[in-house]
């Protein structure tokens, strides 16, 4: 048996854990940088280009940050609803499957939309994608709640059963299918009517899209919720001690449901604004935020203002990777996703070091 | 004579309070030791310093006369000591054979390896225990659990065993059948340490008997040389006068009663055992009884937390019999409970002192918001009232010490203005200053005509501060007394279940003389 | 006629054998109460380390012990993380599916843009890795592999098939018959009652992690050499193999030997979805329908079939699931 031994630190400082998560993403990127070099590539040159997203001397820089906010908005969405579930330790791992019955969804409401004003049109797409995604949600906490299935595994085999769906609909050439082009002989996706396309403001060139607007909007009202709604009060008591919460008198099985509802519903409407602003549906439609949403999530401790940066920063972290990669041809968006585990693997070790530490055992044993 | 254990000058501390003090025990070789003592007296402290859970400060153990480091279960173990919990160790879904070779040594690497069986039938067979050994734990009794348990430490080889109160849990027919096993171990040369508290019990099998009280070793006595009545008077002692005072008030009448209780526990034992008892307005009664004698179903039962097997509650005649935790709130009851960690029941530990104060009431305020601004007021108020130690309203409970954290759940429950009060415990791991701190709130809330039931452990304390105690043994009510004309002795005896005096002297405990049950709705609800 | 079914029942073999290695990994893992939803990531890294490693000393066995010791490690960081630190084993496990992924594709571009280029798997005299993919191929076992049509449905693979089985055999005689099999399952049970038995709950999880995580970077490099080695920009090797994998543990029922039997209904449904055009060929009115049902359904049925099963399981009243009772919880010892 060992002498030493680890023992929480009874102050949680906030600028410990900063100063430790900043470390941790120093070595990340110090990692990163010497594979860089590995390769024979001038790291500080690789990650000025990527940081910079291709931004200086590029006349069309505007579309930079047009392509940065297509990346962002989705992801940030997914991650604040990814969130209010895991606040609630509800291992909602389904955002993939959710974000792809909402974009399924709002696809149908876009394809048979012709005619319709835009503004009602988007609405309507969100409205679909937001209730059917949100079903499955509700439908996934009911299970748990009613016979505690477990709900990691379940939301799991969501995101692959709906993966396939969605390559079916997008291989498969037949009559009802108004998913596909009628004019392309092979299966492709078709493209929306102009009525289902998400217009935005433009200044000048850029054209910044309603979306993002929205996106950052939720990210207010989202804060609000949790921090000062009764709803977002009973999110936090459950996820600390749902003992507590049937103590004080709460249905947890009730709130459960509610969340699980908002959190798949938030996630189908990430889906919603992401077909209507990419105008179209396919496959690949997800980009992965389901996946790198948890990430994000955790990165940010669950908190909003938290994971309102982490979603810019993983988000420049990807678009600079693509950005790059024309100059950088070995080196593609992997680089991103290498680089984004390395850092939560270095983030949960600075996380366990700011809040714990090394004691010697006859001390601990009388604390 | 030859001591398997000796015990000399142990003491052990948690930070300041002191659980055990200079402390000298022996076991002679072959017999069974009695370990008699109140909650909090010490004995599970002892006995885990024997198990190799803690290590003890000072003093020094002698196993077999040698002198002994233990460091670890593992060397416990080696030297020969087996602990039978209170709270079994055991793998449900495995089989008994199952869960007893996962910590036998030896007989290869095959679970079925050559003798195993034959081994565990023969100690089974050599003690009398009666085990199908292909059972599946979770299938099995309570008993056989127990069995098992102690099986399991046989196996391993211990010479000593420890058992902690371990029947609590069992019938009168499995108690006998469990003494027979002791006596027939001790008749293969077993040690044995035997924790309960049930007096009878004590002098149906120990040869010898310890007592400790609060943290401190007291005397041993040999059994046949004593009654159930000395005994009690060495475990409770002398009663001690503390300065807490008992302020009379003009009492109202019952504002909660209980008529025939019964309630199971999670095992889906019974727990409460039709229990009567009722509370008036500007009293306090005290709930006496050994740990695990009901205490936190009784609590939980009228909370709403638990359900109701049968029986009747009527709170300001009107009945709370199946109403939701929060509907009873609303009715004016409230309760809290200190658990043994003292965090899990009650509170969000994460949350900071003003989010655990509207824990109860958040709902109260009108549309969607929390409303945090009177909640950090009633904080603050209960900082300043309680003295409670924190930097600021905002820290999260879990940073509070013991005592603060107490003090935040007591005051959440008395802001709500309830008129009844049930407190459980509330002064557990507190020191003096912050207990008197506690008792001086109960009593404020009494004045006010609050009924209070206070669940305790501490006897002295309870004389000075109820009105009148009300005293259970294995959900049982053994009688209601009068603080001012009962004894310490008197109440030991009921607690431990010798004496029961519900229906002494023609009169009925627990059933109010204005009860508020009417006669014909009594006929109704039968 | 009979080639059809031949062929069939030697792909389901071939091609789903991967699972076998996914699943035992993870079997073996979540054994001991830990959830790893890295097997897609682990699979990928052991694949590519161990092949580069088997091209360069041209040996299969060299490649196999690389694959295990390079997931191995992987197992290592997962265990480190969510044992030693405490840190969430969903988040730690899908982190370590996107990193591997990740690895796989970075290694893949970074050699295949560099001058030597992607070392290649093949078997042509001329070939640097002759021996390599000799040592992979079919085995031809005598008497067993002329037995006409199981000698090739049943007895002609490479060894690391047969090599798939036997792990599933001897994990499955571990986890019922050995003590050390025993405790581990008594972890996973119940983490506090083995500990005070005094059963090293540290040691056993990260061992166990470790060698189920060796096992299924086993399977990736099986599936590397499956896909002829080449790789490929667009598409990883374990393609969704490590996910089908978690579903088939549930689907076994925490079983290695049920996980054969899974393999083979999961690799059966695989086949018909690559197969259904020469069957519906070979036997047009018997089978004729097959081409119409949409391969995706296939696809997608492995995780129909193990959302039914794991709703139908909670549903149940007997508790009968072999789904360990502490899987998905850190096992944190109180000060001692």
């Amino acid at each position: 048996m060992s002498k030493f031994h680890l023992v929480r630190r009874a102050d949680a400082r906030i600028w410990r854990t900063l100063l430790f998560c900043f470390i941790g993403i120093v070595i990340s990127l110090t990692i990163g940088a010497v594979i860089l070099w590995v390769l024979g590539i001038k790291p500080w040159e690789y990650y000025g280009k990527m940081f910079t997203i291709g931004l200086i001397g590029n006349k069309y820089g505007y579309k930079s940050i047009e392509g940065l906010l297509k990346i962002f908005v989705p992801l940030l969405i997914t991650s604040l609803a990814l969130s209010l579930s895991f606040k609630m330790r509800f291992w909602n791992i389904g955002g993939e499957g959710e974000f792809l019955i909402g974009a399924i969804a709002a696809s149908i409401i876009a394809f048979h939309s012709t005619g319709t004003p835009n503004f009602v049109t988007v609405l309507l797409m969100c409205l679909a994608a937001m209730i059917s995604s949100g079903i499955i949600g509700v439908a996934v906490a009911a299970l748990k709640v009613k016979f505690n299935t477990n709900e990691t595994l379940m939301t799991l085999m969501i995101n692959y059963i709906m993966l396939y769906v969605i390559r079916y609909i997008g291989e498969t050439k037949a009559d009802w299918n108004f998913f596909l082009r009628e004019d392309s002989k092979r299966a492709k996706f078709g493209t929306f009517p102009d009525s289902a396309v998400m217009g935005g403001i433009h200044f000048g060139k850029f054209n910044l899209l309603w979306s993002v607007i929205i996106a950052i909007a939720l990210t207010v009202i989202i804060y609000i919720y949790l921090k000062y709604t009764k709803h977002g009060y009973e999110i936090s008591v459950v996820g600390d001690s749902s003992a507590t919460a049937k103590y004080a008198g709460m249905s947890v099985g009730k709130i459960v449901l509610r969340t699980m509802f908002i959190s798949s519903a938030l996630i189908g409407l990430a889906a919603a604004l992401t077909v209507s602003a990419a105008g179209t549906i396919s496959d690949t439609i997800t980009n992965g935020v389901g996946w790198t949403g948890i990430i994000v999530a955790w990165l940010g401790k669950l908190n909003v203002p938290a994971v309102f940066v982490i979603s810019i920063l993983i988000s420049i972290l990807q678009y600079g990777c693509q950005a790059a990669a024309t100059q950088y041809p070995a080196i593609d968006i992997n680089f991103a996703d290498l680089l984004q585990g390395i850092i939560l693997f270095s983030v949960l070790v600075a996380d366990f070091a700011a809040n714990f530490k090394i004691a010697r055992k006859e001390e601990a044993k009388n604390a | 004579m030859e001591y398997a254990i000796e015990l000399k000058g142990i003491t052990k501390s948690f930070g300041p309070v002191a659980a055990n003090k200079n402390i000298n025990l022996s076991l002679a070789k072959g017999e069974i030791l009695a370990l008699l003592g109140e909650n909090g007296s010490g004995k599970t402290t002892l006995m885990n310093m024997l198990s190799g859970i803690y290590m003890p400060d000072s003093g020094s153990i002698f196993i077999n006369g040698e002198k002994a480091r233990i460091n670890s279960p593992e060397d416990s173990g080696r030297l020969g000591i087996g602990m039978v919990h209170q709270h079994f160790k055991l793998v449900e879904r495995f089989t008994a054979l199952e869960n007893i070779r996962i910590g036998m040594r030896g007989n290869g690497r095959f679970i079925h390896g050559k003798d195993v069986r034959k081994k565990i039938e023969d100690t089974a067979a050599k003690f009398g225990f009666e085990i199908d050994l292909d059972k599946v734990v979770a299938n099995m009794a309570v008993s056989e659990k127990q069995t098992l348990e102690i099986l399991k430490v046989l196996c391993y080889g211990a010479k000593i065993i420890i058992l902690d109160e371990p029947t609590a849990v069992l019938t009168v027919q499995e108690i006998d059948k469990l003494f027979a096993v002791l006596r027939a171990m001790k008749a293969e040369g077993h040690s044995i340490i035997i924790i309960t508290h049930k007096l009878n019990e004590v002098m149906a099998i120990s040869d010898r008997v310890a007592v400790l009280r609060h943290g401190e070793y007291i005397d041993t006595v040999v059994t046949a040389e004593t009654d159930e009545k000395a005994l009690t008077e060495l475990m409770v002692g002398r009663k001690i006068t503390l300065n807490i005072d008992r302020p009379v008030i003009e009492k109202t009448h019952p504002l909660l009663e209980i008529r025939d209780l019964t309630v199971k526990n999670d095992e889906g034992a019974t727990a409460i055992d039709h229990i009567n008892f009722y509370i008036r307005g500007g009293e306090i009664l005290g709930v006496a009884g050994i740990a695990g004698s009901g205490q936190k179903e009784l609590c939980e039962a009228i909370a709403g937390l638990r359900k109701i097997e049968e029986g009747k509650m009527i709170h300001e005649g009107e009945s709370i019999v199946g109403m939701s935790p929060k509907k009873i709130l609303e009715h004016g009851i409230s309760m809290s409970f200190i658990p043994e960690d003292r965090l899990g029941m009650g509170l969000a530990p994460s949350l900071s002192i003003t989010d655990n104060m509207i824990l109860k009431n958040y709902n109260e305020a009108k549309g969607p918001f929390v409303d945090r601004k009177s909640a950090r007021e009633e904080a603050q108020k209960v900082i300043e009232r309680l003295e409670v130690v924190t930097p600021s309203t905002e820290t999260p409970v879990r940073r509070l010490s013991g005592g603060n954290v107490q003090k935040v759940l007591l005051g959440r429950e008395i802001k709500s203005g309830p008129n009844v009060l049930i407190t459980a415990y509330p002064v557990r791991g507190l020191d003096i200053n912050s207990s008197y701190t506690i008792y001086n709130i109960l009593n404020d809330e009494k004045k006010k005509g609050t009924g209070i039931l206070f669940v305790g452990e501490d006897l002295d304390v309870m004389l000075a501060l109820c009105d009148k105690i009300m005293v259970i043994c294995h959900g049982k009510l053994q009688g209601v007394v009068n603080s001012e004309h009962t004894t310490k002795e008197e109440i030991g005896l009921m607690m431990t279940g010798t004496l029961n005096i519900v229906n002494k002297e023609g009169k009925t405990d627990g059933i109010a003389k204005d009860s508020a049950f009417t006669s014909d709705e009594e006929d109704k609800s039968v | 006629m009979l080639d059809v079914f031949t062929l069939f029942l030697f792909n389901i073999i071939v091609y789903n054998i991967p699972l076998l290695y996914g699943t035992t990994g993870e079997i073996m893992i979540e054994k001991s109460g830990s959830l790893n939803l890295g097997v897609e990531g682990t699979m990928a890294i052991g694949a590519v380390v161990g092949y580069l490693a088997g091209a360069k000393t041209n040996s299969l066995f060299v490649a196999c012990i690389v694959s295990f010791i390079a997931a191995g490690l992987v197992g290592l960081l997962f265990s480190f993380l969510t044992v030693t630190l405490q840190a969430n084993q969903n988040v730690t496990g899908l982190t370590i599916t996107t990193f591997g992924v990740a690895f796989y594709y970075f290694i893949g571009n970074a050699l295949s843009n560099s001058k030597g280029g992607w070392p290649m798997f093949s078997g042509a005299e001329e070939s640097a890795t002759k021996a390599f993919y000799e040592q992979s191929q079919a085995l031809h076992i005598p008497v067993l592999s002329d037995i006409p049509f199981f000698g090739k449905a049943l007895f002609s693979h490479g060894i690391l098939v047969y090599v798939a089985i036997l792990i599933a055999i001897l994990m499955s005689v571990y986890f019922k018959k050995t003590v050390p099999g025993l405790k581990l399952r008594a972890i996973g049970e119940n983490p506090a009652a083995a500990d005070s038995l005094g059963v090293n709950v540290t040691l056993y999880k990260y061992l166990h992690i470790i060698i189920g995580s060796g096992i299924m970077g086993i399977g990736g490099l099986y599936m590397g050499l499956n896909m002829g080695g080449t790789f490929e920009g667009s598409n990883c090797w374990i393609n969704g193999y490590g996910w089908i994998s978690i579903a088939l543990v549930i689907f076994a029922n925490w079983s290695p030997a049920k996980a054969i039997l899974g393999t083979f209904i999961f690799g059966f449904f695989n086949t018909l979805r690559v197969q259904n055009a020469a069957l519906a060929y070979a036997f047009p009115n018997a089978l004729g329908w097959l081409t119409k049902i949409p391969s995706h359904f296939f696809s997608a049925l492995p995780f129909i079939i193990t959302l039914i099963v794991l709703i139908a399981s909670s549903l149940s009243k007997k508790k009968k699931s072999g789904e360990p009772q502490a899987i998905g919880r850190n096992y944190y010892r109180e000060d001692r």
